[in-house]
Parts: C-alpha cells; structure tokens; sequence
C-alpha cells in the first residue's frame, strides 16, 4: 500500500563501508509537503543517508521508501536532486546542459529548452545562455546546477549542503526559491551544517551524529520542549557566579554569555548566585534555544569538531 | 530503448561531432591525401608543358620513332630533325636563342654501342640524364632483337610468369592485397582503441567532475554507459563513413590521373582490381561496430574503476599489450591465412576485427568461419556488457584506492 502521507520514509536503515558504519539504524521520515532539515556534523551520514534515498546507495539493512515506493527510475525523475559534490559537462552551454538534464527526467526538448531560459533569465543568467558552462564563475555554476536540479518541476527537492560555497547575496536568493517552491507545496528535505539556515528554513529537523540519529522532531515543538535550556546574560564583574553544577556549558555569542543549562536545571538558583558575588547583571534572559544550542547539546561534547560548532568557550570577561 | 538512453546518445553525438577536432580529422584526412595525389601530379602536368622540349637528329633512321613515345611519355616534348651537313650549327642557335631545350644526335654508331650526344642548353637532373640514356639503349637494344628476329617488347618488359596452382587452397597474396589486407587490419586497430578510448576518458572526466551523481539519480548506470557507448560508436561510424565516401570519389577520380601522369607505377586495373568493394566495405564496417563494443565496455569499466588518467593508463596498459600479439601477427596471417594458427588466432574474438579481416581479404577463410567468429565477438560484447556494466555501476561513484582484482570481483558478483 503506498503511503500518502510521507515523501520520505526510512526504517531501520544501516549501510557499512568495510568495518565502518556510515549510518546506523536509522528511522526517518519526511512528511508530505514538509521542509526538512538534515543536519550534523561533516562525516555524520548525511550524504550516504541522502544517497540511500536517491537508491544510488542500497541499505545493507532496512528499507527506503521514496514517494511512496522503493526508489525506482520513475519515482526518481519525480525527485530534484543537489548532490553535494555537484559537476558540470564543461564544454555544454549553459542552455543544452540544463535541456538535457530536462529530457533525462522525461520532459520534452522544446519544453526543456523554454524552461532552461526562463530559469536561467530568472536568476540573472540570459546572456550567458548560449555560453559555455566553462566561461562560468563558480557561483554562477551553481546556480545552473540548482536549475538543473529544479529543471522538471519535481514534486521532491532534495539538497545536500545547497548552501556551500555560496556568497550571502546568493545564499538569500537560494533561500528565497526553496521558500518558493515550499509555498507551493514541494516537500524539500536539505542537509546542511549550517544551523542558522537550518533554523531560518525548516520545519522539521532530523540530527544525525556518529551515523546515529540523535534527535527528530519538529522545530517549533522541539524549542518549546527545551525552553527551559537556554540562558542569555550579559553582566560586569566577576564571572565565578557561573561555575555552579546548573551549567552544561557556556557560549558566547554578540558580546552576551549563553548559558546552556542541564535538563531539569533551576536558572533561579544562577540568578541568586549572581546577586550574591555581587555580579552587575544587566540581562539575565531565559530564552528559547537557538537550533545551534540544541544541536551541540545533543551532538554531545565528543562528536562534534566542526569549526562552525564549538563545543565549549572558555570564559575571559573583564 | 528509453528516452533516457536516447538523451546521453544525442548528448555524446552532438558534442563531439560539432568538436573543432572531428571537423578537422573528418575532413583534414582525406583533404590531405588528396591533396598528396593532386599536388604531385599538378606539377608533373604543369612540370611537362612548360619544360623542355627536345628535338632528335636521326641519323640511323630507325631509332626516333623507338624513342619519341618514350620520352613524350616521360613528360618532354619531342620534334624530329632530318639529318643535313650543318644541322648542328642550327640547331644549336635554335636552342640559345630559341624555346628549344636542347637536341640527341644519332647516328650509325649509336646501333651499336649506344653512344649518342646530347646537346642542351641547361644541365639536365641525373634522373633526366638517365631516362634520355635508357631511352636510347633501350630502344638499341629493341632494334638489334628484333633484327635477329626476337620479340624484344615481351622480352624487354620482363617476360610473364604464368602460375598455374595444383591445389585448391589459394596461399598467394598478391602485393596490392597484402596492403589492403595490412593497412585494412591496422586501421582497424587504431579507430577501435582511439574510440574505446574515447569512452574511457569520457567515463573517467564524468566521474571526476562529479556530473555523474546527477546523471545517475535518474537514470540507471547501465543505460548511460550504452548511451555513452553507442553515441560515441556513432561518432566513429560517421568518420568512417566519411572516410569511405571520400576516400571511393579520390580512387575512383583521381587514381586514373594519377597512374596516366607516371605509367612507370603499376596499371590502373592492377590497383583498382585490389580495392574493397561493397562487400568488403560492409565487413570493414561491422567488424569496427564489434571490435569497437567489446573493447570500448572493457575501457568504460576501466574509467569508472580509476580516478586519474594516470591510473586508467596503467589498468589499461595489460589490455593495450595483448593486442601487441594480433597486430604482430598480421602479416604473417596475411601470408598463410590458412593454417591452424591463423585460425585460431582469428577466431579469438578480442583479436578477430583485425585478423578475420586480414585473412578474407588474403582469401583465405571458410565462410562459416567468418560466421563463427561473429558469434563469437557477439558473444564476448555481450558477457563484456555485464561485467563491465556492473563495475561501472559501482565504480563510477567509488573516489579514493582503485579496486584491487578480488574487490573488482565482489563488484560484479554484488552489484
């Protein structure tokens, strides 16, 4: 029976390279419609997890489930797939490439073609057109590559890393199209290492850690849940108020001290320390916790090296 | 076959057909054998009319009609002078203030030892000189024979062998075939593995540019590598056919022109007679369609499984040494085409686009041999398709260490 309600399913799924298990038991879905975000440090499963889907990869164990089926060639043409390492055929114009990547998922030449320049016109590109795709700059041919993966009008967008390598301008206008296509109701699922993205985009977050899934849940529920996690301060003078058995860890962020509490931590209790080290508190703001807190609190301490992740700030105030 | 396939065929066709580099080998290669019968024959023509013109004194009376053809043959323009006392004070006047080059002067002597003197106006190249001398003794020697009753032509022009062949089995090749048979077989050789080639490379940039990933996300791995394939065998067959049309036009036209202008070569029939006709042509053709199968899905596995070009040199480099052996082989096939060897050897189907076509064009194969020998290639295209099919499947997205042989075999036996 096919399931109406998921684009994605993934149950149980494990895939091995030799000894080393690049995803471990993984169940997953993604709901129709939904804007989902793939998110964990580099080396964590994402892509192999993606190519799972893509039925690029087979899972040792478990089972996939794309639109509703195993993925087959047909469900796939209905797919938009970025893959992270993105290519181009160089000597192609812009045009040809993005018709025959068209006419490889079934749609039409001329129909191909009309898009390709409507596309292409869209964001900014008309007169390179008839270029070669090797007259291209970097960012520009990325953004043919993100046609070419949007090219058939897929009913599900998946996008490995879609932001990397992107300048900010760019990065705002891809947004604006994933934004675009999700108001339309294509189901996107995105991976990323980005967590301010991440946390701008999507609905629904799936954390994958060490070929683990660590956390999967929708982001508005997930915050709320966690609310009690996160305490922002800003205060002159001593700062030994803050080594109390509360604090998981601290970071910081715009000049102001996050205070990333332990489950079930009273932040009263930091706060009547503070008073009494005599700490000159300006804010002391219990806020909801940005996805990065989440991430590196479930990632846990260990696991995670990303440069844009720390897993600890050492304090010097003053 | 799915619209898929048809995509990467165009795709693969398109490209490389509107490539500076097919235009210019399509079209530069018989534009300069062309260019290498037209331009030598222009000037032996241009060469005739404005040099030299010759006259002869006759003082024999027997040896100008003898060696006037001879020379005009040679490109000289010839006029026949009487003998009177002061033809030489004339004549060599004529020559300094005139257009004539120079003049012979023959007489009784020259009947019998051939002795003559050439008078001209500039020194004559050492061919010239030697094709004035050989004109005269030859035509001496025709004069004497004859009077002694024999048949000089015949004998002069080297006699006839007649071979009458007591078995069946025809062994002789004659020499315009063994080329045919050589070069054919050599040609062969090197549009096959150029063109495997050119799926190797292709396979091999696809996978490093990472376009595959795409490519395969919707699309099976085996129809792109058929889909490179039979684009990049069209590509190869359209050269050929090119060749073929132009290469029909430059014989048919120009080998006539070119054998008028210098008879000393070989006769026209001789050549022509030696040429492929249609049949010939048609096997030329399929034995380059399988060839060209069998080697390029070994030299597509061979681009998924490495990384680097390098690399794909070095795994190609055993492939590229076993083909020492039929290429080695050729002419000695070619010689015997019918014994146990040459059989076998032609019958190996990796080897049989170059040997079977050298043994029909030496005459010397049972049909049903060639018969065998294409089932046999068709065959082999078809088990290289599967292995090669599955070690694409898998290589084409593998980066790091190529394969060792045992993983290679897991790949096929799991993909």
């Amino acid at each position: 029976m096919i399931d109406t309600r998921y684009a994605i399913r993934l149950s149980g799924v494990t895939k091995r390279f030799g000894n080393h298990a690049a995803v471990s038991e993984l169940n997953f879905d993604v709901p129709r419609g939904a804007i989902c975000g793939l998110i964990g440090p580099n080396g964590s499963g994402k892509t192999t997890c993606i190519r799972m889907i893509m039925g690029i990869l087979h899972p040792d164990a478990g089972s996939v489930s794309l639109l509703g089926a195993t993925p087959d060639d047909v469900r796939r043409k209905r797919v938009g797939y970025l893959p992270e390492e993105r290519g181009v055929y160089r000597k192609m114009t812009c045009t040809e490439f993005l018709t025959f990547l068209a006419e490889i998922r079934g749609v039409s030449r001329t129909e191909g073609w009309k898009r390709s320049n409507d596309w292409l016109e869209r964001l900014g590109l008309g007169e390179w057109a008839d270029r070669r795709i090797e007259a291209l700059s970097k960012g520009m041919q990325q953004k043919v590559q993100f046609i070419g993966t949007v090219i058939h009008e897929p009913e599900l967008l998946i996008l490995d890393e879609p932001f990397s390598g992107l300048d900010p301008l760019n990065q705002d206008v891809l947004e604006e199209i994933i934004r675009d296509f999700h108001s339309k109701g294509t189901t996107i699922l995105l991976s990323t290492h980005l967590m301010d993205q991440a946390e701008r985009l999507c609905e629904r977050v799936c954390l994958i850690s060490n070929a683990r899934k660590v956390l999967d849940a929708d982001l508005k529920e997930l915050k709320a849940k966690e609310r009690t996690g996160v305490v922002v301060v800003r205060f002159e003078g001593s700062n030994q108020w803050l080594e109390g058995p509360e604090i998981d860890y601290i970071h910081e962020s715009n000049g102001e001290l996050h205070l990333i509490l332990k489950d079930g931590a009273d932040h009263q209790s930091i706060l009547k320390r503070g008073l009494e080290y005599g700490a000159k508190i300006y804010r002391f703001d219990l806020v909801e916790p940005r996805l990065h807190e989440i991430f590196v609190r479930h990632a846990g301490t260990g696991s995670v090296g990303d440069a844009g992740m720390p897993k600890n700030v050492t304090l010097e105030l003053q | 076959m799915s619209v898929n396939v048809w995509a990467v065929i165009r795709r693969e066709y398109l490209q490389r057909v509107r490539s500076k580099w097919f235009v210019i080998s399509t079209l530069g290669s018989p534009l300069l054998i062309l260019l290498l019968m037209v331009v030598p024959a222009y000037f032996l023509v241009r060469g005739g009319q404005a040099e030299q013109k010759i006259a002869i004194v006759d003082g024999s009376n027997v040896l100008y009609e003898r060696i006037a053809p001879y020379l005009v043959n040679e490109g000289l323009e010839v006029e026949e002078e009487r003998w009177y006392p002061d033809v030489v004070t004339s004549l060599r006047k004529e020559a300094t203030e005139g257009d004539l080059w120079g003049f012979i002067v023959l007489d009784e002597l020259t009947l019998d030892t051939g002795e003559a003197i050439v008078y001209v106006t500039t020194r004559p190249s050492p061919i010239r000189q030697l094709t004035l001398q050989s004109a005269i003794t030859r035509a001496v020697m025709e004069y004497q024979l004859e009077r002694r009753g024999v048949d000089a032509e015949a004998l002069l022009s080297g006699g006839d062998l007649s071979l009458e062949l007591l078995s069946e089995e025809q062994t002789s090749t004659e020499e315009p075939q063994f080329w045919v048979a050589y070069l054919g077989a050599f040609f062969l050789y090197m549009v096959i593995l150029f063109y495997a080639d050119s799926v190797m490379r292709a396979t091999l940039e696809e996978k490093t540019s990472r376009i595959v990933e795409v490519i395969i996300s919707s699309m099976e791995p085996w129809h792109l590598m058929l889909g490179k394939i039979l684009g990049v065998g069209a590509v190869g067959l359209t050269q050929l056919l090119v060749w073929i049309v132009s290469g029909f036009l430059i014989v048919v036209g120009g080998m006539p022109l070119l054998v008028s202008l210098s008879p000393g070569l070989m006769p026209v029939e001789t050549i022509l007679s030696a040429l492929p006709g249609i049949g010939m042509v048609t096997l030329f053709v399929c034995l380059f369609i399988f060839g060209f199968f069998m080697y390029s899905g070994l030299h597509a596995a061979v681009g998924a499984m490495c990384n680097t070009d390098q690399e794909a040199q070095q795994v190609r480099l055993p492939m590229v040494m076993l083909l020492v052996i039929p290429i080695a082989m050729v002419s000695v096939v070619i010689m015997q085409p019918m014994t146990a060897m040459s059989t076998w050897l032609s019958l190996f189907p990796l080897f049989s686009p170059f040997l079977i076509w050298a043994r029909v064009v030496s005459g010397g194969i049972p049909a049903w041999q060639i018969g065998l020998s294409f089932l046999l290639m068709l065959f082999t295209v078809l088990a290289i398709a599967w292995i090669a099919g599955r070690i694409y499947k898998v290589g084409i997205l593998m980066a790091g260490k190529r394969p060792t042989l045992p993983e290679l075999w897991r790949w096929v036996k799991e993909a």
